[in-house]
Order: structure tokens, then C-alpha cells, then sequence
């Protein structure tokens, strides 16, 4: 059977308003970006999130307001951006509804989707704010009922009477979405490196879109089944996807764009125009403050007037400093498809992200 | 630049993890100190242990310093690329064997006298739905916590050293003798030592608070207690010689060449 879709195509078959949805990838390590991309461009909105330990592509999907509830065990394009900050604005701001667990427990949870487990007896969050605060009430919890009634639940270890364990839900994912090096028409993936956790995903989920950075026939993948990961019967829809994972990393093929996780941790300080001229004033202020507690330090009466010029710039239309809303615009809206991202991106800064062989790495990323 | 017999107090952590690495240990590091120490060690203080990231690589050893544990420069040089499953599924069979051989470097924002880490928000005006302060959340820590002792790396100020953090993500101590097992953690692992700007501080046998153990050659118990928001115990501090020129110029030129996270003093 034949599952080779467009991107677009994929997207407007297989994503729903309201999906649950898990996304493979580890941070800034094979995050599906094209997939996430597409997502954005159709409108669809209302999701709860799985992401494992997520980055710039939940960052993205927040940032745009299409998420219903995020699941957390950690979002950040490490090395690059500490926290992500479109997560956490929205969380500053109490405009993000979400959870936290820790990554152990996530990724087990997601695991045990894939074995089609009940629920899952854990040791781990004992004595932690990770059972005491929930970002989701219960009263919540029962409004959705994509969502599990409850968090986590200290039980005793039928087993071992007297021990105490925790039990958390195990989740049902409507879509998942991962990117892989190569698959075949008949949804069969080959994933090199690190699988993280995508081949649980794409097995517990109802419908799998796969990105890939080649399609190879059914045939050629089956030469050395060694290498094959995921079972093409839990794939809906393949998609050619070259550089499907831009900006972040693929394993024996590219590295991840330091340029272009730099453009965004910088863009994502400031949700648009409006934010960023607030930002800057109280930025401003604050300087202004800090050097008038201290007329004699040269440095900070510096920093002030600097400061000072760039909030009067901003607020005068003068020069705002990208947005997060640029941003998204320029590298997600603007761009009809993958083909026209990596025309915008360019051949040679493409060319500079290969992986170089022996070391598994770009040294020119 | 090329004056390795100065160090700055970034050096002075990273050696402190170096000598706090043990022969034959696994070593869960981060990226960022951890990693530069972990590298250390492996390269000039202890080469027999054996680095490992929470996403589940096993035996790293990296030409080039990552940014992430998930980072292609672990993935390509390691013994073993596992799914985080597996890591967090070795890490709970280390317990159960009873084996000693795990350690595991973790980091946050606030910290309690008995070793209780937040890294998820700081509460501020607001209340854990809408903090002041977000930060990523647990990450792996919360589970090695749980199973594997630790070394918490800090920065030394008044305002992270506090009395009673906001959230705990990663449990220490809790709250004294008796606090884990009664929390239903394993009773015989926990937090070891806390690395800082400053010194080192380490953990009571029977009161299971922490005190100061050593304090560097450019700093004082003095300067450990002033930065501390908590009643903390210096009578035992040792001074802790600084690293050879050997060692800061293995650093620079070796393990973090691109000053990734140790940055060269400009003289």
C-alpha cells in the first residue's frame, strides 16, 4: 500500500482540531519541525501535547496559541535557549494549561502506551512538589475528556503489602508525529541513532505521520532489517521531507543550525511588536533606576541611556527587534512548503549543517 | 590567556567534580560544568569511569563539547545509544542490585540545608499555576534523585541557599533523618556533596544537614556563610588546593577549546 503523501496533504488528513498529540524528538535532536510547521500554516489548534523533552517545536505551538494543555517534563532548546520562552511567558502569564512530571515518568508513560498497558506503577515523584501540585485539577481533568481524571494516585504495591507506589495514567494518543532518516511507501522506518521515543509513539498512537529525509522502496528497506524501527502498519502517512528536522539535529545527517536557533531564542523573547515595546520600556526603567542608585558607576549610566534608546526606538516604530511573530512568519508562515523553506534557508548554509562522517557532527554548523 | 597558574571560579568547580569522581563509577552528567569536570576526569584524574546522559547514551565520550544530552556529539560517541527507557530502567536495577557504582551530577535554582532541589518555578508573588519565575521543570533529575546519589551544582547566593525551597523537584534529605524512607524513597541514597562558586558543602551523617567541607584558595567559610540564606556550619571547612597549570591548560585546550560553558579570563 502506498502511504506517500504531501506534507500538506498528510497534515490536512491525519491532524484533527483537539488531537491529542505526541511529537518524537529529543530537544533540539530529530524534532519533526516540518510536520509542526504544516500544522501551523492549516489553523489546527486544541491540542494536548505529549512532546517527550521538548523544544522550539512546542515552544512554537504555544507561542501561536493552539495548545489545550501541555504535558512537561522539560522544554528548552538546550544550549541555546535555557528555558523555552514562549512555555514560559505563557506559564508566567497563567495562559498555558499544563502538567508536570518528571521525564522518567513521562517517558515511561509513553512507553507504556505502547505496550497497551491500564496504568503504570512508578517509584519515582515520592516526596516531590511533582505529586503535590497539579497543573490540572481533577474538576479540570474531568471537563476533558481526552485527559485522564487524575494526575497520579499514591497506592499500595498489591505485591508488596505496605509499600508504597504512585500510579499514573497511561495516555491514548490520537496522532503522533516523528521524523526519520529514511522509510519506505508502505510506512516502514529506518531510524539511525538515538530512537528516543518515537517508535513508542508512532506504536501507541491511532494515526503516525512520518517525515523523512528520503523515501527508499519497500523493497530496499527490507535488505537489512537490522536497521528497521517501526512496523509500516502503524503508519498512516509518509512524507519526503528533506531537512524535515531544520533547525534541529539528525542523526548521519545533518547538524543542528546554530544560526537559526540563535534567531530564535533572540525572536522569542518577545511574543510581537506590542510585547517587545512594553519589554523594553520596563527593560528601560529598570536601568534607569539601577543608575540613579549609583551616579558613579559609568557602566550603568551606559547601560541606561542604551536602554533608554532602544525603548524610545521600539516605541517610535523605529526599530523593533524581531518578534517571535516574525519570526514564525518568516520561517513557517511564508513558506508554502519544505521546498520553499529550504530555498529561503539556502544551499549553502544547508551545505554547512551536513554531518561530516567521521565525527557525526558538523564542525561549520 | 596563556597563563594557566590563574583560574577562574568556574576551573576550580569543574576540578572540584573532577576529584569528586571516583575509579570505576558511572557518572550521570548534563551538559555544561558536569560534563566539563566529568571530561577532566575521564582525561586526567580518574580515566576509568564511565560517563552516561539521562537520554540514554552510555559511555560517552565526546570529541567536541555538546550543548544537550541528546546532542549528535554524545550520540556519535558513546558505547551505546539507548532509548531514556532503558537509562531510567538501569538507574532503578542499580538500586535494586544494591550496586554502589552510580553518581550523578544535577542542578537547580534553589536548594534547602538538607538538599531538597527546585528546579521547576520560583513561586515569587504568585503561586506554582502562575509563577514569577518558570524554569524547564524536572527533566531526569527528580528520577536520579530518587535513585542514585548526587552532587548538586549551585551557584553560591543568599537568595537560592534558603530555608524551605518552593517546590521540590529533586529530593534530598527531605526533612532530616528518616525523611526518605517515611517520603517512600530509597533511604540509602541521596545527596552527597553541593559544589558551588565557593566551596563544598556536604551533608551530616546524623543530622543530616549541610555543612561546609572545603572552601577554595580565593575564598573564605566567612564568604560561604554570608552567601548562605540558611544557618550553615563551618567548623570543619578545609581549604581545598586549586588545580595545577597542567590541569587549566587541559581545559582550555583540550576539553572546551570553544569555551562552550568555561569561559577564559581575558587578562
Amino acid at each position: 500500500m502506498n502511504k506517500v503523501y504531501s506534507l500538506h496533504d498528510a497534515v490536512e488528513k491525519f491532524v484533527e482540531d483537539g488531537d491529542v498529540l505526541a511529537i518524537g524528538g529529543f530537544t533540539t535532536n530529530r524534532k519533526p519541525y516540518a510536520t509542526v510547521s504544516e500544522i501551523l500554516r492549516q489553523g489546527k489548534k486544541d491540542f494536548i501535547v505529549y512532546a517527550g523533552p521538548g523544544g522550539g517545536e512546542v515552544d512554537m505551538l504555544i507561542g501561536e496559541g493552539r495548545v489545550a494543555a501541555y504535558i512537561n517534563c522539560y522544554t528548552a532548546n538546550s544550549g541555546y535557549t535555557n528555558v523555552s520562552r514562549r512555555f514560559r511567558a505563557a506559564i508566567e502569564q497563567g495562559k498555558l494549561t499544563y502538567e508536570d512530571y518528571s521525564q522518567d515518568v513521562l517517558m515511561l508513560m509513553l512507553h507504556a502506551a505502547s505496550l497497551g498497558l491500564p496504568f503504570l506503577p512508578v517509584r519515582l515523584m515520592q516526596g516531590s512538589g511533582l505529586m503535590k501540585y497539579w497543573g490540572i485539577s481533577e474538576e479540570k481533568r474531568k471537563s476533558m475528556p481526552k485527559l485522564e481524571d487524575l494526575k497520579c494516585a499514591e497506592i499500595e504495591n498489591p505485591m508488596v503489602p505496605g509499600q508504597k507506589v504512585v500510579a499514573v495514567p497511561v495516555p491514548k494518543f490520537d496522532t503522533a508525529i516523528i521524523h526519520v532518516q529514511q522509510a519506505s511507501p508502505d510506512g516502514t522506518c529506518i531510524i539511525c541513532g538515538d530512537e528516543f521515543h518515537d517508535i513508542d509513539i508512532a506504536v501507541a498512537a491511532r494515526k503516525t505521520i512520518v517525515t523523512c529525509e528520503e523515501i527508499v522502496s519497500n523493497e530496499f528497506i527490507r535488505r537489512d532489517p537490522t536497521k528497521t524501527r517501526i512496523f509500516g502498519e502503524c503508519v498512516q502517512a509518509v512524507v519526503k521531507a528533506p531537512y524535515g528536522a531544520w533547525p534541529s539535529q539528525c542523526y548521519d545527517y545533518y547538524d543542528d543550525d546554530d544560526a537559526g536557533l540563535k534567531e530564535y531564542d533572540k525572536a522569542s523573547k518577545y511574543q510581537d511588536a506590542e510585547d517587545a515595546k512594553a519589554q523594553l520600556a520596563k527593560a528601560a526603567a529598570k536601568a534607569e533606576k539601577a543608575a540613579a542608585a549609583k551616579p558613579e558607576d559609568a557602566k550603568l549610566a551606559d547601560a541606561a541611556a542604551r536602554a533608554k534608546k532602544a525603548a524610545e526606538d521600539a516605541a517610535a516604530g523605529v526599530k523593533i527587534p524581531e518578534t517571535f511573530k516574525d519570526y514564525v512568519e518568516k520561517w513557517v508562515y511564508s513558506c508554502e512548503d519544505q521546498s520553499a523553506l529550504l530555498d529561503k534557508i539556502g544551499g549553502s548554509r544547508l551545505m554547512r549543517l551536513k554531518n561530516e562522517p567521521h565525527l557525526g557532527y558538523s564542525t561549520t554548523h | 590567556m596563556s597563563d594557566y597558574t590563574k583560574y577562574t571560579k568556574q576551573e576550580m568547580q569543574a576540578y572540584a567534580i573532577a576529584k569528586n569522581i571516583k575509579e570505576n563509577q558511572i557518572v550521570i552528567v548534563g551538559t555544561g560544568l558536569p560534563l566539563i569536570g566529568a571530561s577532566l576526569a575521564k582525561r586526567a584524574v580518574c580515566p576509568s569511569c564511565h560517563p552516561i546522559v539521562e537520554s540514554g547514551l552510555m559511555d560517552c565520550d565526546p570529541v567536541e563539547v555538546p550543548r544537550s544530552v541528546g546532542d549528535n556529539r554524545f550520540m556519535a560517541h558513546c558505547a551505546v545509544q539507548w532509548p531514556n527507557i532503558r537509562f531510567v530502567g538501569f538507574e532503578a536495577n542499580e538500586w535494586l542490585h544494591d550496586e554502589d557504582r552510580l553518581v550523578a551530577f544535577i542542578g537547580g535554582a534553589q536548594i534547602d540545608p538538607y538538599g531538597n532541589v527546585n528546579s521547576t518555578c520560583i513561586f515569587g508573588k504568585g503561586d506554582y499555576l502562575q509563577p514569577t519565575t518558570r524554569f524547564t521543570g524536572s527533566g531526569g533529575a527528580n528520577g536520579i534523585a530518587t535513585y542514585c546519589n548526587t552532587i548538586i551544582m549551585m551557584q553560591h547566593q543568599k537568595r537560592r541557599f534558603i530555608d524551605k525551597v518552593d517546590y521540590i523537584t529533586s529530593c534530598g534529605w527531605m526533612d532530616g533523618p528518616g525523611g526518605r524512607e517515611r517520603a517512600g524513597l530509597p533511604g540509602n541514597r541521596g545527596p552527597q556533596m553541593v559544589v558551588t562558586d565557593l566551596g563544598i558543602m556536604k551533608f551530616d551523617d546524623e543530622t543530616k544537614r549541610m555543612y561546609l567541607a572545603y572552601y577554595y584558595p580565593f575564598s573564605t567559610p566567612e564568604m560561604v556563610q554570608e552567601n548562605t540564606g540558611f544557618e550553615i556550619d563551618v567548623s570543619r571547612a578545609q581549604l581545598m588546593e586549586g588545580p595545577s597549570p597542567e590541569i587549566i591548560k587541559l581545559i582550555r585546550e583540550e576539553i572546551d577549546p570553544g569555551q562552550a560553558f568555561i569561559k577564559v579570563p581575558k587578562d
